[in-house]
């Protein structure tokens, strides 16, 4: 009996024989993420789990037969992230409850299997939310996907990325013990999880962004805010496409509007005149694109005070090159501004929107953070980029800089953008080449990649991002909550803790 | 949302040939990014939403097989020659109703339960179809039904009526009442089939019925992948509404309305045929002539069959069993209706084949049904009314079920009684 089998055996007496398999067609269901690039991938055994104590065992059977373990989310992965060749792939969508809802403290505790939707949607019904409202990858995507990928999401202009309203997780760590530990205040076995800091270092900073490398998340727990009961969505054109005017504005309406602002996204021209020429229900009168558009989401939980953040969104425009616009403009099936109201549906439905447009196209994701001021040069050089490569990529393959620029706090942006692909297998290694280069190039002009899985975690060593004192650091903390090295192998590079990352340093291009 | 280029030449000749009918839906298996949009078949798009629908997933272990998202990438993986069909395959496939609530979820334009119906063609021809559906499909090329009973037996309901129906066989009428066989093979269900005769004399239509002549639509070998059966009673209905000459065939069962609508489609249309839920044709008579109905005073809550609904192709049935409800009685909706209305959990040969998840789910639909308080459960299809009757039982529940037809009739005739008065 191989070791795989035994290791079967012995999860299949943990979970029980129903929720765990290797039939070929099961591991066949499960062998993609949302990426055209990666080949099918089909793991050894895949795992439904319920509970921590049977990922804690699972953790411990699987150090004890040197058996890799990934653990998937909702699997809307876009970079790789939650598949894998051999091994174990734990699916955690079993373990979805909604454990604690603290409407005094405003605080939850949910397992991390739970889906976004889930979550935002029993939240909505308690006059709650989470601040953002989950990853760009959608309401599928789980808690725990939008932690260990730092994510950002609708609301993030205002409550930051997914792990900002995280308050502390539970972890099993992949080690022969498969310890079970919990950050933040929950670090105090007294404590309720009502902050995350105190008591200890900030160890849950450890496991945000890790793409499952550093532990498998089983809880979370996560700051609550009453749902404002005023908000107000605005779009402006900027009359020309200059995006150092872009700057100027965003700067202008955080230092200005603050805590107002609830969102800011920037439609890049380009993307306004896609949109306009996809439309089904398109306007008798023809609108001149002239710019990129600007929306602008306000909130506040009165009406006077909401009035006062639209006269100051207003003043900005106005003296800024820019005119109101609808996006019934372009599109009739589009509401009006003055119909906005927050829904569920507002983040709803992405991937049709933003990252397939035409199916079986799929986009090879390059979503990244930049400062706000440097939002010009960055549009500059990835149509330079794209100009020098256009030939190397794969057909079909349309490269935009940004399909969607949304604002973060303090100044800075995440470009929303990639390149389509064929989800075809001919095509996988020349979209999968031309990937690595695109992001390469943008972490070498500063960008900061979030959503890292193993494409962009790759990358990022490529482009020798990484000191040596840094890489070493992360190699150091890794060994020391998986010391077998079992844990979401390939990310960074890392194949095992003998291997040195800079060999695959690849020259600038 | 448009499609993009499917490019099909590395697919060999050989996989080609031995999948042609998964490589005929090659667009949609391929337009499936994973996104898993479908795998709680929940729509947030509305406030409150409505909540996972996806009842082969919610009853089973839930891994991806058990769903959309998981079923795709299976399709995908066997045209591109990398897995193999196998009689485990078959056990989890046929672990769902097809009941294509995830399609209504996907943002694309996907028929997912036409790639599940492909892949269990395929199944059934590889030699790994389910033994309980081989069984029911030999009776019902043999017999004519699928519950292995004499055909002569669909006359049984026929002699509980106390007026004479007109023999399609023999006689020409406007309307062909197509009763279908769980209606009248079912003795606790002929009364579906009753009401529907009743009503349909007290509105004075000019209709016909085959009685033992009546040959299965077929319903039950399409879902279950046996093409090979159907095409066996599609020929045979075909000669035989030919025959009768009628133009427009009445159903009252939902698995029979979409397969004669949608499954024999063109066929029919070619020879002038119209296909209409009794429910349709009985409302547009009641609207038509003003016909009053009399309030019954009950509280009702109404299942949408998958088949009359999201299944049944261009204007699914939603709005008229509504509208006739709300006439005579008071309706409470549940949480999950019209095209996103959960499954009762019979259909795709589920109940056939694995009679305690088809419980289970059935159950799950009752206790939506008594969170209304309503007490009538109504349906418009004897197979949905017998699946929700057993869970109904099964579980004690006091909510009562009925047809749709069962209530008319009552309403009906209050007004009969008025105009005779």
């Amino acid at each position: 009996m191989s070791k795989v089998q035994e290791a079967y055996r012995e999860i299949e007496h943990v979970v029980g024989p129903k929720y765990i398999s290797d039939k070929d067609f099961v591991k066949a269901a499960y062998s993609r993420n949302v990426d055209p690039a990666f080949p099918d991938r089909w793991a050894d055994m895949i795992i439904r789990p319920e509970t921590t104590e049977e990922v804690s065992e699972i953790a411990k059977i699987a150090n004890k037969y040197k058996i890799i373990i990934v653990p998937r989310g909702g699997g809307a992965d876009l970079v790789g992230g939650s598949v894998t060749q051999g091994g174990i792939l734990l699916d955690l969508t079993r373990m979805n409850k909604i454990l604690e809802v603290n409407e005094t403290d405003f605080y939850c505790e949910v397992e991390c299997g739970i889906t976004w939707g889930a979550l935002v949607s029993v939240l909505q019904q308690k006059k709650l939310h989470t601040g953002v409202l989950g990853p760009g990858s959608g309401y599928s995507a789980t808690i725990g996907g939008g932690l260990s990928n730092s994510t950002a999401g609708f609301g993030s202009t205002k409550y930051g990325l997914v792990p900002d309203i995280c308050l502390g997780v539970e972890v099993v760590l992949p080690n022969p013990q498969g310890t079970i530990l919990r950050t933040g205040v929950a670090a105090n076995k007294y404590a309720r999880p009502f902050c995350r800091y105190g008591v200890a270092p900030d160890f849950t900073g450890l496991f945000m962004g890790d793409v499952g490398t550093m532990g498998i998340k089983t809880k979370a727990f996560l700051k609550l805010f009453p749902l404002p009961e005023f908000m107000m969505r605005h779009d402006y054109m900027v009359l020309n496409r200059d995006y150092n005017k872009v700057t100027e504005i965003v700067h202008l309406l955080q230092k200005e509007v603050g805590d107002g602002i609830h969102d800011i996204f920037i439609v890049p021209f380009d993307v306004v005149n896609l949109q306009k020429m996809m439309a089904k229900n398109k306007p008798d009168a023809r609108t001149k694109i002239k710019g990129p558009v600007i929306g602008v989401g306000i909130e506040a939980h009165d009406q006077r005070i909401l009035e006062i953040y639209h006269e100051k969104v207003e003043k900005i425009m106005k003296t800024h090159d820019t005119r109101p616009f609808e996006w019934q403009e372009i599109d009739m099936d589009e509401p009006l501004s003055k119909d906005f109201e927050l829904k569920l549906s507002f983040a709803y439905n992405y991937f049709n929107r933003y990252i397939s447009l035409q199916p079986p196209l799929i986009s090879c994701t390059t979503c990244h953070k930049i400062p706000i001021s440097f939002l010009a040069q960055a549009a500059e050089a990835n149509d330079q980029f794209y100009q020098k490569h256009m030939k190397e990529f794969p057909p079909r393959g349309m490269s935009i800089f940004a399909a969607v620029i949304y604002v973060l706090p303090n100044g800075h942006c995440v470009v929303v953008g990639g390149f389509n692909a064929p989800n075809e297998e001919q095509y996988r290694k020349i979209s999968m080449d031309m990937w690595h280069k695109k992001i390469r190039h943008q972490v070498r002009y500063g960008g900061a990649h979030y959503w890292l899985g193993e494409s962009i975690s790759q990358s990022i060593v490529e482009a020798n991002a990484y000191t040596p004192e840094f890489a070493q650091f992360f190699k150091d903390m890794k060994k020391t909550v998986d010391p077998n090295f079992i844990l979401s192998p390939n990310k960074f590079h890392l194949y095992s803790y003998d291997d040195d990352i800079s060999k695959h340093l690849v020259e600038d291009e | 949302m448009k499609r993009g280029k499917i490019m099909t030449e590395t697919i060999s000749e050989s996989v080609k040939e031995k999948h042609k009918r998964l490589i005929k839906l090659e667009n949609f298996i391929r337009q499936c990014i994973s996104c898993g949009d479908c795998r709680e078949a929940t729509d947030y798009s509305s406030d409150p939403p409505k909540w996972g629908i996806c009842v082969s997933r919610e009853h089973t272990a839930g891994l991806e097989p058990f769903f959309g998202r998981g079923k795709m990438q299976i399709a995908r993986s066997i045209i591109d020659g990398k897995l193999e069909l196998s009689k485990d395959l078959a056990e989890v496939i046929y672990q769902c109703p097809t009941c294509n609530g995830c399609s209504i979820l996907c943002a694309y334009d996907m028929d997912n339960a036409a790639v599940y119906e492909a892949l269990r063609a395929e199944l059934v021809e590889a030699g790994f179809g389910l033994e309980a559906h081989e069984a029911m499909n030999q009776a019902l090329v043999e017999l004519l039904n699928p519950y292995k009973r004499d055909n002569k037996e669909k006359n049984k309901w026929l002699e509980r009526l106390d007026f004479e129906i007109k023999n399609a066989g023999t006689e020409k009428a406007d309307v062909l009442y197509f009763v279908g066989c769980t209606a009248a093979l079912t003795p606790e269900l002929q009364s579906v089939a009753i009401n529907t005769a009743r009503i349909l004399k007290k509105l004075g239509v000019d209709f016909s019925v085959l009685g033992e002549s009546e040959i299965c639509c077929g319903s039950v070998a399409l879902r279950t992948g046996n093409e090979k059966a159907f095409d066996s009673v599609l020929q045979k209905n075909l000669e035989v509404f030919q025959k009768t000459g009628v133009k427009t065939i009445i159903t009252s069962c939902a698995g029979c309305f979409r397969t004669l609508k949608r499954d024999y489609g063109e066929k029919l249309k070619q020879l002038g045929i119209n296909v209409l839920h009794s429910i349709q044709l009985i409302k547009q008579i009641i609207a038509e002539k003003n016909i009053p109905l009399k309030t019954l005073g009950f509280t009702v809550t109404y299942h949408d069959p998958c088949h009359a609904g999201r299944n049944s192709g261009t204007d699914p049935i939603y709005e008229e069993p509504r509208e006739l409800l709300a006439k005579i009685a008071e309706l409470k909706e549940m949480r999950s209706m019209k095209d996103h209305a959960k499954c009762c959990g019979a259909g795709g040969g589920v109940k056939k084949a694995f009679p305690e998840l088809a419980l289970e789910i059935a159950q799950s639909r009752v206790k939506e049904a008594e969170e209304t308080g309503a007490q009538f459960l109504v349906s418009i299809c004897p197979f949905c009314n017998r699946n929700l009757s057993d869970a109904i039982q099964s579980l004690g529940s006091t909510i009562r079920m009925a047809d749709l037809m069962e209530l008319l009739d009552q309403a009906i005739d209050f007004f009969i009684f008025f105009q005779e008065f």
